[in-house]
């Protein structure tokens, strides 16, 4: 018996070695090193294989842009030392000298022509270039690109400051080949050192950078999916910074003594959309009723524990060209019901509200739902899954949808083109299919003329039409909310939500 | 015995192509478009063509499918992501061993938990004893795992500060993963032991080899466990693929780079050749899990081991 139990013993100790054997250890991350945790994982470290978020915050370490559009939002020198506007086509860019590729290379004038073209065919970011004319891009000089674009382009300079446009190295994506995405090669303050999928990529100060070095020597993205054990990394010193914490967890950081909340307005709104194209949301005074019905100040509230703001608008405050003095749709059931009564709906009428299962949306659908209760309109919720959700919603299947929109590059157009411009219903973005022939004139003059009092006053006048033809309920602009410890200095926020972790260190 | 298990392992290939036409065609058949997902919500009609056309959707379903076979069977090529354009095989290949050792490991904590308390239950049955350990076990299969998991985080990483909450390379990063796992199933496998060892209880020979004056450890360990062991077994062998395939949740929870949370990425968006690779990798795992199981039938069971004969 005695043998058979030792047997047994050793049998188990063996499989747990086995389990466990070969893995190694992680270093516990010393003063120069950071663990950053965020919960999505990054599609592709090629800036022209996706457009998700989480690429782009990691993209923001490895690569450069032309033009940087800082935190607050100004458009500064980077790779590009200046540039001029030589008519109102063509723009002439000055590279800065002697910057080094992280292969050891230097880039040219070559390199930035190579990545506007091959941008340009992507099928991912092609729409962010679009306007450029692929046979205009010339080589001047080593360091001097010109190019135009096919028609007056006004938000081009914020265009190239977006991060899928960072240049590339011709030599490195060559070699590359179908492998690039996992061997990227870019000018940044930080180098790629490895990327274990689903689990972390790590990154290490370039030393050759052309500007102000890294502060730090390491930097590891961590992928945490799950939002509570992201909060709980912070709390239990296992990360340094976290990203995108929860309205629920706001408190809890916030209340910790050796943790530092880190909040700002981002560029963000959620919406709730109606189907201008379908029966009773062809008619305005329904629409305006809906906005009159419902208390976003309530939703916002009960749904993001106050962390936000009610949306006045469909551009966020921050947004360049954002109407901040439209009149806000303050709740009055009596006014609702009598524009329902004088649309013919007196007695209210049966709808769907479609969302997908983002826990927030449905919250907001809930509240919605009973709040149109008081003015007789039944609300049945749909829960449709994600690839459904785009797809439905850009065929015009769906009556009311909650959805989102981030204008990142922080300009007007961004935010109302492809929202509500008649060219874009469907699946490029304007999913409530709204016409109108003076918003479309609005929007083409604000992204054509260069002329930013004329822009300013275009975007005003778009913004007045659509809050009054009300295609939207303007529900929510969301914020960015990070957590660190208080030993970390320098961490500031991108209101786009890819954050500059260059300046970034431990106080001593 | 040898030719038994060559025969089984040539049924695996069947299997392999019946479960890939399966969910090839469940997949093709959701709606949904992989290139709408992809692309999000601001694709322009050109870009979602021009996607469409470079992953090969436009070709009809038969000889996508087809294509994809002939690849993996000419070619050794199971493809790239529709998504991420990495190798399916390098992705699974780096991911595979994660959850299988979280399966194991699963499987580890559910017998040596449940194994010993449905014998104690079913030698002590009606006792204090077995009111409690099931009590426990009907706790364990009714607690979801997410909310297990975070529980066991929030007290060992957050509270006592012992364990780490993330990541699968040490040993103390497996612990809690291993246990969240393994508690759901050590209920079901302490139950299925109860009812088993209790069956074998009611047997002549029990009764004969207690006659002859044995100690009941002797009883219990000698006699009736291995008799019990047959209907365990199986449900040991079926909870190792359901952990395979369950793990989902807790690799999400305890961020562990599986094959789960690849393939519940790549349902989401529609990424179908990652869901084929990791589906066939389970299946096959699965395929392997089961005839071993049979194959320990034989060695408990001598009446089994002459069939094969």
């Amino acid at each position: 018996m005695k043998k058979k139990s030792a047997i047994l013993i050793s049998l188990i100790l063996i499989f747990g070695l086995l389990v466990a054997g070969c893995a190694p250890s992680t270093p516990d991350p010393g003063r120069d090193s950071i663990v950053v945790a965020m919960g999505g994982n990054p599609v592709t470290l090629d800036p022209h294989g996706s457009n998700d978020q989480a690429s782009s915050r990691v993209h923001r370490q490895i690569y450069e842009t032309l033009i940087y559009q800082t935190e607050e939002l100004e458009l500064v020198p980077a790779l590009a030392e200046s540039w001029t506007q030589v008519d109102e086509l063509t723009f002439e860019f000055k590279l800065k000298a002697g910057v080094k590729f992280h292969n050891g290379e230097t880039l040219t004038a070559n390199d930035v022509k190579f990545t506007l073209e091959r941008a340009l065919a992507s099928a991912f970011i092609g729409h962010i270039v679009g306007p450029i004319d692929a046979a205009s891009i010339t080589v001047v000089d080593d360091l001097t690109i010109r190019f135009s674009t096919t028609q007056p382009f006004a938000p081009m300079l914020t265009h190239l400051a977006h991060p899928a446009m960072a240049i590339l190295n011709e030599k490195a994506v060559t070699e590359g080949g179908e492998d690039y995405g996992t061997n990227p090669v870019g000018t940044g303050p930080f180098k790629f050192v490895s990327w274990d999928f689903d689990e972390k990529v790590t990154l290490e100060r370039f030393d050759d950078f052309h500007g102000t070095k890294a502060l730090l020597r390491e930097v590891v993205f961590r992928i945490i999916p799950d939002n509570t054990v992201r909060t709980v990394q912070l709390e239990t010193g296992e990360a340094d910074i976290i990203y995108d914490i929860q309205p629920t967890d706001v408190s809890r950081v916030d209340a910790a003594p050796n943790l530092t909340l880190v909040r700002d307005a981002n560029l963000s709104v959620t919406y709730i959309g109606f189907n201008v194209d379908k029966a009773p949301f062809n008619d305005v005074r329904v629409r305006q009723a809906i906005n009159l019905a419902v208390d976003m100040e309530a939703v916002v509230n009960a749904v993001y524990a106050g962390v936000g703001s009610p949306a006045k608008g469909p551009l966020g405050p921050n947004v360049f060209g954002a109407n901040m003095d439209l009149e806000g749709w303050d709740r009055d059931l009596d006014t609702a019901r009598a524009l329902l009564a004088e649309a013919g709906f007196a007695d209210g009428f049966t709808t769907t509200l479609w969302t997908n299962d983002n826990l927030q949306r449905v919250q907001i659908a809930e509240i919605v739902q009973n709040q149109l209760a008081d003015v007789g309109i039944t609300v049945e919720i749909v829960e449709v899954e994600w690839t459904k959700y785009l797809a439905d919603t850009a065929a015009g299947l769906h009556d009311m949808f909650i959805l989102g929109w981030t204008t990142v590059t922080a300009d007007a157009d961004y935010g109302l083109y492809a929202l509500f411009h008649s060219s874009a219903v469907g699946t490029p973005g304007n999913r409530t299919f709204y016409r109108n022939a003076r918003v479309d004139e609005l929007l083409d003059l604000g992204r054509t003329t260069t002329d930013q009092a004329a822009r300013l006053a275009a975007y005003r006048e778009a913004q007045e039409i659509i809050r009054n033809e009300a295609p939207w309920v303007f529900t929510w602009n969301g914020e960015n909310i990070s957590g660190t410890q208080s030993n970390v200095t320098g961490f500031k926020q991108h209101p786009a939500g890819h954050h500059n972790l260059a300046g970034v260190s431990f106080a001593p | 015995m040898i030719k038994y298990i060559l025969r089984r392992i040539l049924l695996v290939i069947p299997v392999m192509l019946g479960v890939s036409f399966l969910v090839f065609t469940m997949i093709h058949f959701t709606p949904g478009d992989p290139v709408i997902t992809i692309l999000g919500e601001t694709a322009s009609q050109e870009s979602i063509d021009q996607l469409r056309e470079e992953l090969g959707l436009n070709d009809p379903f038969l000889v996508q499918y087809f294509n994809y076979v002939r690849n993996i069977v000419v070619d050794q090529d199971m493809g790239r992501s529709y998504v991420t354009n990495r190798p399916v095989a390098n992705e699974i290949i780096a991911k595979f061993p994660n959850t299988l050792r979280l399966a194991l490991l699963g499987v580890l904590v559910s017998v040596s938990i449940g194994v010993p308390l449905g014998i104690l239950s079913a030698v002590k049955q009606y006792t204090w004893i077995d009111n409690v350990a099931m009590f426990f076990a009907l706790i364990g299969v009714s607690m979801p795992i997410f909310w297990q998991g975070i529980l066991l985080i929030l007290l060992f990483s957050v509270v006592l500060g012992v364990l780490p909450s993330s990541g699968f390379n040490t040993v103390q990063q497996m612990i809690l993963p291993a246990l969240t796992l393994g508690t759901g199933s050590a209920a079901i496998v302490a139950r299925m032991t109860r009812s088993s060892m209790l069956e074998v209880y009611r047997q002549d020979y029990i009764r004969t080899a207690r006659s002859k004056g044995l100690r009941e450890f002797m009883v219990v360990t000698r006699h009736a466990l291995r008799n019990t062991l047959i209907p365990v077994v199986t449900i040991i062998g079926l909870q190792f693929g359901f952990l395979l395939g369950g793990a989902i949740v807790t690799e999400t929870i305890f961020s562990i780079p599986g094959v789960g949370r690849l393939m519940v990425d790549a349902i989401r968006q529609r990424d179908m050749l990652v869901v084929q690779g990791g589906v066939l990798f389970i299946a096959f795992t699965f395929s392997i899990v089961n005839l071993g199981v049979d194959v320990l039938y034989g060695f408990i069971d001598p009446k089994i081991r002459a069939q094969y004969k």
